[in-house]
């Protein structure tokens, strides 16, 4: 293709992204005159530059739309729906004309490319003043499928090209000499002492600064994807007969061209399913009590290591329930399967091929395939999709992509013979655990050990276990407390190294397999550490997600009061008076202690321990503190509310263990409210009734 | 390494020799990107029997295949040859470990013989067949055979080798 029709298209390409971009912001705002000269600049550009490369189709099109953005842009014409709607198809048959060009190199001459109607329905608008024609209907063309985009997409000339910054092409050029300068310099010096030091610091500058122009020059912001979005959520919401707004977030973003393409297909998915099946119509969204117009945030930013981009939507959020039923009638799953699964994993069914909840299959979405295509995509490249959704408030989509070829600040730490990196955004807090420490800060429940952090219990893994690394034996460990998916743990491992910026390299697919590493990096010594990645650790050392952690209970507990259903709840059992089992939300549980009888004080005729700055209630409804006379009594620091005096401290014989809980519902139980917990019942402590819904 | 194929009457295939324990194989040098010396591998946890570790080459982290392994031989614990090999279908490299490359031969396309039938079946998986040379037979070996994401997918039941070692 010829050089310059090349350019054309690549310079046409983007004043049409900015036509679109304006066009639908124009419609919000009609009188805006900046977006006007903006609009008319894109196609008067592209008219300009066809008389010039003769391109008569374009150069006819162009020309009936810059005639009537003249008017609009003297403000002799409104800019009502119906213009937009036109210049709208006018950009889209723009579009499809440059697209056959870059496919075929010629305008395309067949008959579905006529484009009389077209311009005609642009000379009415302009001649009967922005009124809608009679014969719009008629002359309202759809766009002519172009039967070559599918197989040319890739060639696109806009796909291959990416536009840098004349300086930053300088300055590379510029950098790149120096390296060679330097390499001569080094070649000549033949390793001699100190000359040979200034060299290498030299070589260590330059690599630096070339590494981040390279660097800079590779990644774009995600705005520049995320507007190729409002024009598509128009057209949708008004397809739907939804009111829609999209609004953005963190646009400045940067992130790298080739993963930018890659989010493409699945943020155009998401974004259909939270305006077809996320945003309720109109109608009922003032019925419950919301405004009518609904909003879809799309947000980006950095967050350990990793790009997060959300679709948000403020719609009817996805009901668990009907996911399930959904589930076992398309036989995705059976229906015992469908009785165990927690709230959470039920969302994950979406996910699943095949799979969708709407009764009629819609022109936008509904034939089962969307959020499959969704997390394919974004796992391709690297990338992690999770789903949060309440029922009524709406869903959020986070993708989490890698910045593969990127340069994190990452923990080092050692475990065994071997050296990994950790992600220096998620690590909160570094603690190192000596022997003797060990039963003060360590403490199990069941068998899952706990790291015990001022208020608060953490559940603790060790790196060797998971990885079946051989055990490092000393007088202590160190604990990196590390945050993932929104949930707190304790990470131990043999020892820590340097805090250092990590070149990520990727690993091989089969070695990703696993989940725990997310990339490998070469340290300054030479030695390679993978790089963990700890959403899929926190997965493989079955730290369930969805639980609350003990830290922002008071957070969740409000949150819990308006939750209308109970669901399998996670639960700490212990064995009250006589054997019986007793089961407390794991939620409301603070820490567990162990009490001697003479740190149990008596006032007024309640039980009472002192804590830090205060004392907290002993509730004994065993009478334990009474008969076990001379031995500790172990003590659940919990509380029911969000409110600082509902703390109390429950006597129990012993803790058993935490597990998942499903509450009987009252006309199944005898009296007391039960818990069926791993096929055996449970009394739930009362009190605690709006924390058990928290899931 | 230059591996060149002299077009003569019968067709000459260069081989580059290699030796996994008492074994003798081959590789056509075409299909070698590079032979690199002692290496130290980093072990991958929670990985297949078969991969070795991992190595840093040229800015990209290869893994690496322990032949060894993949024979049913108890891995040295050290890498004396290593070879840069191309996985076609993923379009990457990956590195192959053996324990000795030695001369490059020059072999007869003609003599050479399809697998027996009596190998075993992990045998069948890896070999591609062997050549007859005067004093004796070289099995030849093939990056397509040996690729890390085939060698991920089958099984291998003679020789107790776990595919998805903990891949929950």
């Amino acid at each position: 293709m010829d050089e310059l029709i090349k350019e054309f298209l690549v310079e046409s390409q983007e004043g049409l992204d900015r036509m679109e971009r304006c066009l639908t912001e124009l419609e919000l705002q009609p009188d805006n005159r900046e977006l006007l000269a903006e609009i008319f600049r894109a196609v008067h550009t592209i008219k300009g530059t066809t008389g010039f490369l003769a391109l008569p189709r374009l150069e006819k099109l162009a020309h009936a739309g810059e005639h009537l953005l003249g008017l609009l842009r003297d403000g002799r014409l409104q800019a009502t729906r119906t213009v937009v709607d036109a210049l709208l198809a006018l950009l889209d048959r723009l579009r499809s004309i440059l697209q056959i060009i870059g496919a075929t190199g010629q305008e395309g001459k067949r008959e579905c490319d006529d484009d009389t109607a077209l311009i005609a329905l642009l000379d009415d608008l302009r001649e009967s003043g922005g009124v809608a024609p009679v014969r719009e209907a008629a002359a309202m063309p759809t766009a002519p499928a172009i039967p070559v985009e599918q197989n040319t997409r890739a060639t696109q000339p806009t796909d291959q090209t990416l536009r840098v910054d004349v300086d930053t092409m300088n300055r590379m050029m510029n950098l790149v000499g120096e390296l060679v300068l330097t390499r001569n310099q080094i070649l000549q010096a033949n390793g001699s002492g100190e000359q040979f030091t200034a060299l290498t610091r030299r070589l260590d500058g330059v690599t630096a600064d070339l590494r981040e122009t390279v660097m800079r020059a590779r990644t774009q912001p995600v705005g520049q994807l995320f507007q190729k979005f409002p024009r598509m959520v128009r057209d949708l919401a008004q397809s739907c007969a939804r009111c829609v707004r999209l609004d953005f977030d963190g646009q400045e973003t940067r992130l790298d061209k080739s993963l930018l393409e890659a989010l493409k297909d699945p943020l155009t998915h998401a974004l259909r399913n939270a305006v077809d099946h996320g945003i309720e119509s109109p109608g009922d969204r003032v019925r419950s009590g919301k405004a009518l117009e609904g909003v879809i945030r799309l947000s980006a930013r950095h967050e350990g290591g990793q790009v997060v981009i959300e679709v948000a939507d403020d719609g009817g959020g996805i009901s668990a329930e009907n996911v399930l039923k959904r589930a076992v009638e398309r036989g995705l799953l059976t229906p015992e399967r469908a009785l165990t699964l927690s709230e959470t994993e039920a969302l994950q069914i979406v996910f699943a091929p095949g799979f969708s909840t709407r009764d009629a299959v819609t022109v936008v979405s509904g034939r089962g395939v969307g959020m499959d295509v969704v997390r394919s995509n974004v796992e391709s490249v690297g990338g992690v999709v999770e789903l949060e959704s309440k029922l009524g408030e709406g869903t959020t989509l986070r993708m989490r992509v890698p910045l593969t070829l990127a340069i994190v600040p990452a923990l080092v730490v050692r475990c065994g013979p071997s050296s990994f990196a950790i992600p220096q955004n998620a690590v909160c807090e570094l603690l190192l655990v000596m022997r003797r420490d060990e039963s003060r800060m360590v403490q199990t429940i069941g068998d899952a050990p706990m790291l015990r952090l001022r208020e608060e219990l953490l559940p603790l893994v060790s790196l060797n276990d998971l990885l079946g690394l051989a055990k490092h034996i000393d007088n202590g460990y160190y604990v990196a407390v590390l945050e993932a998916k929104g949930r707190r743990f304790g990470l131990m491992v043999d020892d820590l190294l340097d805090p250092q910026e990590i070149v990520v390299k990727p690993l091989a697919r089969v070695l990703r397999a696993s989940g725990v590493f997310s990339g490998a990096s070469v340290l300054g010594n030479g030695e390679l550490a993978l790089i963990l990645d700890l959403s899929g650790l926190a997965t493989r050392a079955r730290l369930d997600l969805a639980e609350t952690s003990a830290a922002d209970v008071s957070a969740r507990a409000a949150e819990a009061v308006e939750a209308s259903r109970a669901e399998g709840t996670s639960v700490l059992i212990f064995e009250g008076c006589g054997g019986e089992r007793g089961a407390i939300p794991l939620h409301a549980v603070e820490r567990i202690e162990r009490l001697m009888p003479e740190q149990v004080e008596y006032c007024g005729g309640v039980a009472l321990m002192q804590i830090t700055g205060g004392f907290l209630p002993l509730e004994d409804a065993g009478g334990l503190l009474l008969n076990g006379a001379g031995d500790s009594v172990t003590v659940v620091v919990c509380h029911r509310g969000a409110e600082v005096n509902s703390r109390i401290g429950l006597v129990v014989e012993r803790v058993l263990n935490i597990a998942e809980a499903e509450v009987l519902l009252p006309q199944q139980s005898h009296g007391g409210r039960l818990a069926l917990v791993q096929e055996r019942l449970a009394t739930m402590q009362a009190g605690f009734e709006d924390l058990e819904r928290a899931a | 390494m230059n591996g060149t194929k002299e077009k003569g009457d019968a067709e000459i295939i260069s081989l580059c020799s290699l030796r996994v324990g008492d074994a003798a194989f081959g590789m056509d040098t075409q299909q070698i990107h590079e032979v690199l010396g002692a290496s130290v591998l980093q072990p991958v946890p929670l990985s297949h029997d078969f991969v070795g570790g991992v190595i840093p080459y040229r800015g990209d982290v290869l893994l690496v295949v322990c032949t060894r392994r993949l024979l049913g031989l108890e891995p040295l614990g050290k890498v004396l040859n290593l070879l840069v090999l191309r996985d076609e279908v993923e379009n990457e490299l990956f590195g192959l470990a053996v324990d000795a490359v030695d001369d490059v031969l020059t072999v007869d396309a003609a003599s050479f013989e399809a697998n027996p039938c009596t190998l075993t079946a992990a045998q069948k998986a890896i070999f591609a067949g062997a050549y007859k040379l005067r004093d004796g037979v070289i099995v030849r070996l093939e990056p397509e055979l040996l690729r890390p994401s085939r060698l991920a997918e089958i099984q291998f039941p003679g020789l107790g080798i776990r595919t998805a070692a903990g891949v929950a």
